[in-house]
């Protein structure tokens, strides 16, 4: 009996001790001015004296969490700094960070908002996925941080507007990335090709390799969001940016001839076999093999790509534009990009400013663009910095007249979900016009009921 | 004094677990009930549509493929790791040499993580450097091997073989358990009656087993009614819904698209089909807990 009360004591007192350090916070020391009230005798009299004291007193440090979805090795890397970066240089705050895998974070972020103390910072992406949260009202309005950071002027006109509803500012972009074709500058060189500016020579290009027994084009459809830049690139290079966007908001239709078209020209592509094989047994990730032995000689994909590529062959690495189909037809790109929130609900407002200002500064844009080669958002950081791939992105896009996201971030989640299906759908049986039509069908009635269009 | 807190303790000790099963189990299945009823984003709050959601479902061809898929599933789970885990046992039964090393071999793959297996087999059927097309190439007997997770008539198949090859060794030590528990008498009574080896399993052993193999089969059928990790982690359902599941079309329809109300009707419709087999479970294992 004695041993078994003694053993229940023990189990409170371990238990005690463990909900008592889990809650004593950090702390830190701070030098803090105090106005302090004495009273000295002067000559006999009784005077009161305002003094000032430095007086050093033990302060909590303010905590902070911030989640986020830079799970790739590099960036994650880079994510990791710039917290330390941040702690370093204001010690008062303590940054809880926790990294969790892209797509995972794509499906908590809901549940991650609606909890009763969500984190205080996200990473997110600009445009119609974040505009969702706002209208929501689960995103902090951050238009103080805006104007005190002087990021009204420092900011080009078009990151601002992508981050304001009704002249609020809710969202801070800090980088971007293009999406172009990638190749193998090797592979290129030793079949005698040229990278292609038209379609025409890019089925060209395709072809040579094709028959000098090399993949032309490698993708991973396992995630299917990679068959939504195909889409992206065919229908603005075919029906211009302006249809493409309109589709993505709804205000077109899936049924459109045009959209059939987009179709046509991708069978092309997979009748013809130049894609990869068991394109849908690799994620975008495993497909860079074939790429990289030089098996493979392009690859459609944003800049994210060199992430992911080794070292050796970054010299042999280069992109071009994806081909111009119609010369008629303005050109659109698609260039993301990604940035931060605070959650409307956030425990730290103050600190999750703090911290906001800091990602948005020149330094941290910078050492993002020096690390990783994104391009910064900021005006002010130094562009004659950029190394050779970041110029010419830059010049791809500055050339484009319509910059979309991306598919799934363009368009509604769970339209986006249903478009990629019948991408790959059709890719596993192009020929089949039928069925193509019947599931262009069932997507439009799904598109009329998410976006309440005629 | 004494007596009452004899009464009162059990009920003390009984009422934690009652409770959290009241709040993490009971709770949430109420709640997945009104939510099916609901158009919920996960944002805002849900809004109440009826049986709109059981409506759509019913024209949903995903959601027919998804169980027409588990069905596939269920049907070869009944079958054929049931015989091959009976057959193990029958062989492992005796004093085969290295018994003890096959038994483990074979119960091996269920220690792994669902999740474990799916990836090594992601990389055995790897399409360009997998073990499988290597070896099928290596020897001649295909010229190109197969994409197994990328074609659509193979990839829920190639699955379900893995699924397969981890219950195996699961109904092995079920049976071999069953086995275990037979009193050698019997055997022994039919064989000085004249029966041959395939009498003495038929008509002795079969029927004398018959508890365990409820259980193997109702086992099987929840097992591949809630068939998720390996679909996930292997295919996410693909390529174009080929090998998609209900758990994993619910999945895809909740944390993907946020489409939790639709999700919700999934796991309802899930929920009720296993209902009536978890009833065959549990009045079985009512029944055997009566007889002794």
């Amino acid at each position: 009996m004695y041993r078994k009360k003694m053993f229940i004591i023990l189990a409170v007192v371990m238990l005690l001790s463990l909900i008592l350090t889990a809650c004593e916070p950090e702390t830190i020391i701070e030098t803090v001015v105090e106005t302090v009230i004495e009273t000295v005798e002067v000559e006999g009299e009784t005077v009161e004296v305002i003094v000032e004291r430095e007086v050093e007193v033990l302060k909590d440090k303010e905590i902070l969490i911030y989640n986020s979805y830079a799970s790739d090795p590099a960036p994650r890397e880079a994510d990791e700094e710039i917290v330390q970066m941040f702690m370093d240089k204001y010690p008062q705050y303590d940054v809880i960070h926790s990294t969790i895998n892209h797509e995972d974070f794509k499906q908590a972020i809901r549940a991650y908002l609606t909890a009763s103390a969500p984190p205080d910072v996200m990473t997110w992406f600009a445009g119609e996925r974040a505009r969702f949260f706002i209208d929501n009202d689960q995103i902090m309005d951050i238009s103080d941080v805006w104007e005190g950071e002087g990021w009204v002027e420092d900011y080009p006109a078009g990151f601002k507007a992508l981050s304001s509803v009704d002249g609020k500012q809710y969202f801070l972009p800090t980088s971007w990335y293009w999406w172009a074709v990638y190749y193998r500058v090797s592979v290129f060189e030793e079949l005698g090709l040229e990278p292609p500016t038209t379609w025409d020579e890019f089925i060209e290009v395709c072809e040579t390799l094709k028959e000098n027994g090399k993949t032309p084009i490698t993708i991973g459809t396992k995630y299917r969001w990679t068959t939504g830049a195909w889409f992206d690139y065919l229908n603005m290079r075919i029906n211009g940016p302006e249809f493409h966007i309109d589709l993505m908001l709804g205000k077109e239709s899936y049924e459109d001839e045009r959209v059939l078209a987009v179709f046509d020209a991708w069978r092309e592509l997979l009748d013809n076999d130049y894609f990869i094989e068991d394109a849908a047994a690799y994620t975008w990730s495993e497909a860079l093999e074939p790429f990289i032995t030089g098996e493979a000689g392009m690859y459609l994909m944003g800049d994210f790509i060199r992430d992911s590529l080794p070292t050796e062959i970054m010299d042999d690495l280069d992109f071009f534009r994806f081909p111009i189909m119609d010369p008629a037809v303005l050109i659109g790109e698609d260039a993301p990009t990604d940035g931060y929130f605070i959650a409307a609900n956030s425990q730290n407002p103050e600190a999750a400013k703090a911290f906001l200002a800091y990602l948005g500064s020149v330094e941290v844009q910078t050492y993002n663009a020096e690390k990783l080669g994104r391009l910064p958002t900021h005006t002010g950081v130094d562009r004659s910095m950029f190394n050779a791939a970041q110029q010419k992105g830059l010049a791809l896009i500055d050339g484009a007249d319509y910059v979309a996201q991306f598919y799934d971030r363009d368009t509604r989640p769970e339209v986006a979900d249903m478009g990629m299906n019948v991408f790959m759908e059709f890719w596993d049986d192009p020929g089949n016009i039928a069925r193509l039509l019947e599931m262009l069908a069932e997507l439009d009635a799904y598109r009329m009921e998410v976006f309440g269009a005629d | 004094m004494v007596r009452l807190r004899r009464n009162f303790l059990p009920y003390l000790f009984l009422a934690i677990p009652i409770i959290i099963y009241l709040v993490w189990v009971i709770g949430p299945m109420f709640y997945t009930f009104y939510l099916s009823l609901t158009n919920w984003d996960g944002l805002s709050s849900p809004q109440f549509i009826g049986f709109r959601n059981y409506e759509r479902l019913f024209t949903d061809r995903v959601f027919f493929l998804s169980l027409t898929n588990n069905m596939k599933w269920l049907a070869s789970f009944v079958t054929v790791p049931v015989v091959l885990g009976l057959a193990l046992a029958m062989i492992l039964n005796r004093a085969v040499p290295g018994e003890k090393f096959f038994k483990m071999s074979f119960y091996m793959p269920m220690v792994l993580a669902m999740v474990v297996s799916g990836l090594i087999w992601g990389w055995l059927y790897h399409p360009r450097g997998g073990l499988i097309n290597s070896v099928l190439v290596g020897l001649g007997i295909v010229e190109k091997g197969p994409g197994w997770l990328s074609d659509r008539d193979l990839a829920l198949w190639s699955i379900i073989i893995v699924a397969i090859w981890r219950q195996v060794g699961y109904v092995m030590v079920l049976y071999l358990a069953g086995l275990k528990s037979i009193n050698p008498e019997y055997l022994e009574a039919a064989k000085i009656d004249g029966a041959n080896d395939w009498q003495v399993f038929r008509k002795v052993l079969l029927p004398l087993l018959m508890p365990v193999s409820v259980i193997v089969l109702v086992i099987s059928v929840i097992d591949s009614l809630r068939a998720f990790d390996l679909v996930s982690v292997m295919t996410r359902g693909g390529p174009a819904n080929s090998s998609s599941v209900l758990a994993n079309y619910m999945y895809i329809q909740a944390f993907n698209n946020y489409r939790m109300g639709y999700a919700a009707s999934i796991a309802v419709i899930l929920f009720l089909i296993s209902l009536v087999f978890i009833f065959i479970y549990l009045w079985r294992v009512m029944q055997d807990e009566l007889e002794y």
